[in-house]
């Protein structure tokens, strides 16, 4: 086990940064995930703490010691990369073996590392099979095992579950969790699947264009998104946006008029915004309901296409100007096309955004659940 | 769908592609089979444009046997093919992987003019080249065969090409699990790109095989000669016996037929750049 220290860390490419001034740190036995859009770095980054990529700039210190100029091999990770990267000319045990054995480790020993992986992952019975003649999840337990036998202090995921399909992926994401529960070592895993995210993660990075846009618990990103691009980013669907201007700031709460005139009133921050200030609204499609009392707001919506999956109904369509707008209603709801309807929401469930798109509503967030 | 089936138009058009290419099947055969039959004939028949299986076949192989030392030239021309092969793949492969894996702006520019000299006919090395083997002393060794021939251009071109196609991930895994750059060729690239290996030998084996022009010049005694200047000063003899002249050539082709065909799928592989 180890903890990772990231301090400025900057890579360049040409003239091109990738990486821009990433600091963060990563605690023993924690189980990071950098998630974020494709071209955000985030397994760039991850290339450099293996050491497959060099750092530009900044420093990066495994178990407090500095590795900016340490071989891979020297850092003390384990990688699984997105396309398995096994050894096709070799059978399982070779593959998990291959590291150990060039390293010039004795036989006996290297055996007895690839059976207890083997036993680990449950994958006895595929030790003579070559890459070829299995299953792509198998494969990945197979890589997998490779990381184990390494006994290393981190372990590194590059997007490990992308190229197995959505029932695989459920089956493998459990078996890392599994693994991670069992072992305890500090793992880094990179997705840009953030249904992954929020169910492995003790702790997740958001990356946008090199740079760290938040760093939380999985609840803290849900319930109190950092800026509009986190917002959007966490949670499926996507969190519907409405435009709306500020209007004044008493005791703590911010007084925001809607597109239809309507005056919302929500818990914020003093941001020292002027009277008309454009700010943004911020609801969940899991959030909105066809049905409340008098502490909700209303908006009219007019949906445009329906989506019935049984154990939930999905709306899109048109509200206060804002076309693309997402209801999730659980369970099975008969709902036509281009029906009006009145959309009922929880100030609660609010989030304001100002002009330059920072949180700046106050949020709750679930009792017991680690904020930073 | 059935041939019955077949609207005439396709069918006439499977016609006329089935018919060229049973035409150019046979004018590509149509040499090694008259070099065979002629081996069965003596020069007077060959002359007289005797397509018919003769009787000269064990007379023929007999003068053959007499006229030449066939050990040792099948040896030398053996030596100086497997030499140059083996060295070119070995130069050739190292020089490709390195291209491709460790770029940098310097190796692009040294690639580029590698790649520029394959544009200088030979006709105009061979001077400098045999003033070089002179001055090293070694004209009239096999080595002055080997050597310029293990520089191959091309062989790097083609294994910086099959590179492309090898698999990244397996440079990285290899990397992070602590293994030497050294044993990442012998042990991760070279098992894997074990068709391209297969493809550049079938290709190498039978250019040095072939190989005429070069031994010419640079080999002078009778000892040091390959098949292909034995057969060329038994085919320009003054009363050239050409039923001898054929049964050496079909010598000289069979260990090329023999590689290509035993390798022949690898060569597929191989060509198609397909890495396992």
């Amino acid at each position: 086990m180890a903890n990772i220290v990231m301090k400025n860390m900057v890579k360049q490419y040409d003239k091109a940064e990738t990486i821009r001034n990433v600091s963060l740190e990563i605690e023993n036995g924690e189980f990071v995930v950098f998630v974020g859009p494709s071209g955000c770095g985030k397994s760039t980054l991850l290339r450099m703490i293996a050491g497959l990529e060099s750092i530009s700039g900044g420093e990066l210190y495994i178990d407090d010691q500095l590795m900016n100029h340490r071989a891979p091999s020297e850092r003390g990770v384990a990688m699984v990369f997105q396309s398995y990267a096994l050894y096709p000319h070799l059978n399982v045990a070779e593959n998990m073996g291959f590291g150990l054995k060039m390293n010039g480790v004795d036989k006996q020993e290297i055996a007895r590392r690839v059976t207890i992986a083997a036993k680990t992952l449950q994958m006895e019975s595929l030790l003579d099979r070559k890459p070829k003649d299995m299953s792509g999840g198998q494969r990945q337990r197979v890589a997998i095992g490779r990381a184990i036998v390494r006994n290393p202090k981190v372990f590194l995921f590059d997007e490990p579950l992308s190229n197995l399909d959505a029932e695989l992926r459920v089956e493998m994401r459990l078996q890392i969790a599994k693994l991670h529960h069992e072992l305890g070592n500090t793992m880094v895993y990179v997705t840009h699947d953030q249904v992954e995210a929020m169910t492995l993660a003790d702790k997740i990075v958001v990356l946008r264009s090199g740079q760290i846009e938040q760093i939380g618990s999985p609840l803290t990103l849900y319930h109190a998104p950092a800026n509009l691009f986190v917002a959007g980013f966490i949670g499926s669907p996507k969190m519907n946006f409405l435009e709306g201007r500020f209007r004044s700031y008493q005791q703590g709460k911010a007084t925001i008029e809607l597109a239809d005139g309507q005056l919302i009133t929500l818990p914020a921050r003093d941001i020292g915004l002027a009277a008309a200030s454009p700010v943004t609204i911020g609801i969940r499609p899991e959030h909105i309901a066809l049905t409340g009392d008098s502490s909700h707001f209303r908006i009219r919506f007019q949906s445009e296409v329906v989506e019935r999956l049984g154990n939930a109904t999905y709306l899109f369509g048109n509200s206060l100007g804002t076309s693309g707008f997402k209801i999730h209603i659980a369970g099975d709801r008969s709902v036509k096309l281009y029906e009006d309807l009145d959309l009922v929401i929880h100030t609660a469930d609010c989030h304001l955004f100002d002009p330059q798109g920072i949180a700046f509503g106050i949020r709750e967030v679930p009792a017991g659940d680690a904020l930073s | 769908m059935t041939q019955s089936l077949q609207p005439p138009r396709l069918r006439l058009q499977q016609f006329l592609m089935y018919g060229f290419l049973l035409l150019s099947a046979l004018l590509s055969l149509f040499p090694f089979l008259w070099m065979v039959i002629s081996s069965t004939n003596t020069t007077a028949d060959i002359n007289q444009g005797k397509f018919t299986i003769g009787s000269a076949l064990l007379e023929n192989i007999h003068k053959f046997a007499t006229l030449v030392d066939l050990p040792l030239v099948f040896w030398n021309t053996a030596k100086i093919a497997l030499l140059a092969t083996g060295l070119t793949l070995l130069i050739a492969s190292l020089a490709g992987y390195g291209f491709e894996v460790f770029r940098s702006r310097l190796r692009e520019r040294v690639y580029q003019l590698l790649l520029l000299t394959m544009m200088i006919p030979f006709a105009a090395l061979m001077i400098p080249l045999f003033t070089m083997m002179a001055k090293a002393g070694l004209l009239n060794t096999h080595w002055a065969v080997i050597l310029p021939a293990i520089a191959s251009v091309y062989i790097i071109f083609y294994f910086r090409q099959c590179t492309k196609a090898f698999p990244r991930e397996l440079l990285d895994a290899a990397r992070v699990d602590g293994v030497s750059e050294w044993k990442i060729f012998l042990f991760v690239y070279f098992p894997v790109m074990r068709s391209t290996y297969a493809a550049a030998f079938i290709i190498t084996f039978m250019a040095n095989w072939n190989n005429f022009l070069w031994p010419l010049i640079v080999l002078q005694s009778t000892e040091m000669k390959t098949i292909n200047l034995v057969l060329s000063s038994l085919a320009s003899a003054y009363f050239p016996d050409f039923g001898v002249v054929m049964v050496g050539t079909i010598l000289a082709t069979l260990p090329t037929v023999i590689v290509f065909f035993a390798m022949q799928k690898q060569f597929v592989q191989g060509m198609l750049g397909s890495v396992k």
